[in-house]
């Protein structure tokens, strides 16, 4: 099956014209985004990220490697048909009404007067400024301007919806209501590509990841594979030092917390035995339960690791 | 051209013309040709006596009847020539502000994420550019000779001729506020090369004179080249003063030379913008 986005090798190199300094903003990636997935490029700043997404899109040409969208090589202007894309700090024209914004990059997507009268307002209603489209863009706000921006995206209907911080200064409705719209599309199977530093909210929305730092994917996989690195969490109280020593061996981390510790296993024997352990010894049971590490735990490893 | 082609040129083009509205530039020059249009329907006046031109009354000169014709060409060359050169620095000095603003970050990145070429984008706003002064030069030159020839029976063409060599000139002008926009991103540079190369003009057009006071080979070897590479503004502004008047066209050079420049400026615009990184 044909992945709707296949880079082999991506590499950019931005070289100072005077003084011939080299930096490798994307240095051999190879990713493949499956056609109808949702899925997250994270990094920290400076990784990359944002160059990649211009690679992919052609507004940069790549210095040795190929990025392909729906299997055809982006530069060919055809193969950007079925992208939609929303990208960091964009600057809509502030002359442009809502309006006049979708009705212009709806044109140059292809699509001719007839069926951009029909898709204009649906999608201003989609993304809550149906009101708002005789207004000039200048009198939006960001949140408003990220929503209309969205639609722009959509404006086409793509198969592929590449976002660069999409949520970004859009307040929390906002950000559920951009959400809910994500989710609908990605259930028409429509291939989402996010690009963002909330980890949260990639963690919550996306199935894939990868994450890139100094231009390489340090890291990539399913989310739920990649924070499943669980453990089993026992919190107690009135621990005697003697079987604090003793546990401490087995647990994987200990920590101590307003009188109470709190002990990580790395399996559920080794959590059951504590807790023989503890109840023989008189403790009091606080909590015990199952960890996964979240995407930020993984992401701060991975970066830090680099 | 296919439908696509041709609505996206159609957008491209309506862009720039949304932008120039807003930005006052279309309005400005409108304003500017309305103002012109009426100075001339309320302070020509004529006197007709049994059906014919007796006296024309123009910015006080009176004249009897058979000269109207030659007046009237001469009131056309006039305003010929202030619209060749007032007209033609205003017009370069508003769409010098037009091209760098597409190269914004977070607008171009858009723009070329579309599918549409990277030539196409730049041939539209350009299209646009061109046609968002032609319109005025048109509306103006066009209403002019109406008023002029409604007033005295005279309807000589030449005027008319004058508009296409105005938004020509300013076509080729605008090649090279085009390639350094896509180059520099910088309006204040474009619009001072382009300045450059009207100044110059009527200093390169005295080439065969400047060749006989210059004593090095290499000095007037470059005065040569100069002139025959950059844009004959100067020339081209005789030539439209000849068409206005009914004199014969002696020489085209400057006419297609011009042209040629202004294709190759274009043809690096278009290669430089192919192959830059945003």
């Amino acid at each position: 099956m044909t992945c709707a986005v296949e880079t082999k090798g991506l590499i950019k190199i931005f070289r100072n014209r005077w003084t011939g300094k080299e930096v490798r903003a994307v240095d051999g990636i190879s990713l493949n985004v499956e056609h109808g997935s949702t899925f997250g490029l994270l990094g920290p700043n400076g990784a990359g990220k944002t160059t990649f997404v211009k690679l992919l899109l052609s507004c940069a040409h790549p210095t040795a490697g190929r990025a392909m969208i729906f299997g055809r090589d982006s530069r060919e202007s055809e193969a950007r048909r079925p992208a939609g894309y929303l990208p960091e700090n964009h600057r809509f024209p502030t002359y442009m009404t809502g309006h006049g914004m979708l009705d212009f990059y709806g044109a140059l997507s292809g699509m001719d007067a007839a069926a951009l009268r029909k898709r204009i307002p649906e999608l201003l209603a989609m993304v809550g400024l149906a009101e708002w489209g005789a207004v000039r863009l200048g009198k939006y706000s960001k949140g408003m301007l990220q929503r209309v921006g969205l639609a722009q995206a959509l404006m086409h209907a793509p198969s592929l919806l590449v976002l660069d911080e999409p949520t970004d200064g859009v307040d929390p409705i906002g950000r559920r209501q951009i959400r809910d719209i994500l989710q609908s599309l990605e259930q028409q199977g429509v291939t989402i590509f996010l690009n963002s530093h909330l980890l949260a909210e990639v963690e919550l929305f996306c199935r894939d990841v990868a994450i890139i730092h100094r231009g390489k994917v340090a890291l990539e996989g399913r989310v739920k594979d990649l924070t499943a690195g669980s453990g089993y969490r026992v919190e107690a109280e009135s621990v005697p030092e003697r079987l604090q020593k003793e546990l401490r061996t087995k647990a994987k981390s200990v920590a101590e917390r307003n009188g109470h510790i709190e002990f990580l296993f790395g399996s559920r024997d080794e959590a059951n035995q504590a807790l023989d352990l503890l109840r023989a010894g008189g403790c009091a049971i606080e909590t015990m339960a199952r960890t996964s590490s979240t995407l930020e735990d993984v992401f701060v490893k991975t970066v830090n690791e680099q | 051209m296919n439908s696509k082609t041709g609505i996206v040129t159609w957008a491209l083009v309506r862009d720039t013309f949304r932008e120039a509205f807003a930005r006052k530039i279309f309005w400005g020059f409108f304003g500017c040709s309305t103002a012109l249009i009426l100075f001339f329907i309320f302070i020509m006046k004529i006197d007709v006596v049994e059906g014919a031109v007796a006296t024309v009354s123009l910015f006080g000169n009176t004249t009897r009847g058979h000269d109207v014709q030659r007046l009237v060409r001469q009131a056309h060359a006039g305003i010929a020539a202030f619209l060749y050169t007032a007209g033609m620095f205003l017009a370069v000095f508003a769409s010098a502000g037009l091209i760098p603003t597409v190269f914004e970050p977070g607008r171009i990145e858009l723009l070329l994420s579309k599918p549409v070429e990277r030539y196409h984008i730049l041939l539209g706003r350009y299209l646009g550019n061109v046609l968002v002064i032609a319109a005025n030069v048109f509306y103006l030159v066009l209403a002019v000779w109406i008023i002029f020839g409604v007033k005295t029976a005279v309807w000589t063409p030449g005027f008319l001729w004058s508009s296409a060599i105005i938004v020509f000139v300013f076509s080729v002008l605008l090649t090279v506020v085009l390639l350094i926009a896509v180059v520099w991103e910088s309006a204040v540079v474009a619009m001072m090369v382009a300045f450059a190369i009207m100044f110059m003009s009527p200093i390169l057009a005295q080439q065969s004179l400047l060749e006989r006071l210059l004593t090095s080979e290499w000095s007037r070897n470059t005065i040569r080249v100069l002139y025959y590479a950059l844009p004959k503004i100067f020339d081209l502004g005789r030539l439209a003063r000849a068409l206005v008047l009914g004199d014969p066209v002696i020489d085209w050079m400057p006419v297609w030379s011009s042209a040629l420049f202004g294709l190759v400026t274009l043809s690096g615009s278009l290669y430089a913008f192919g192959r830059r990184d945003y």
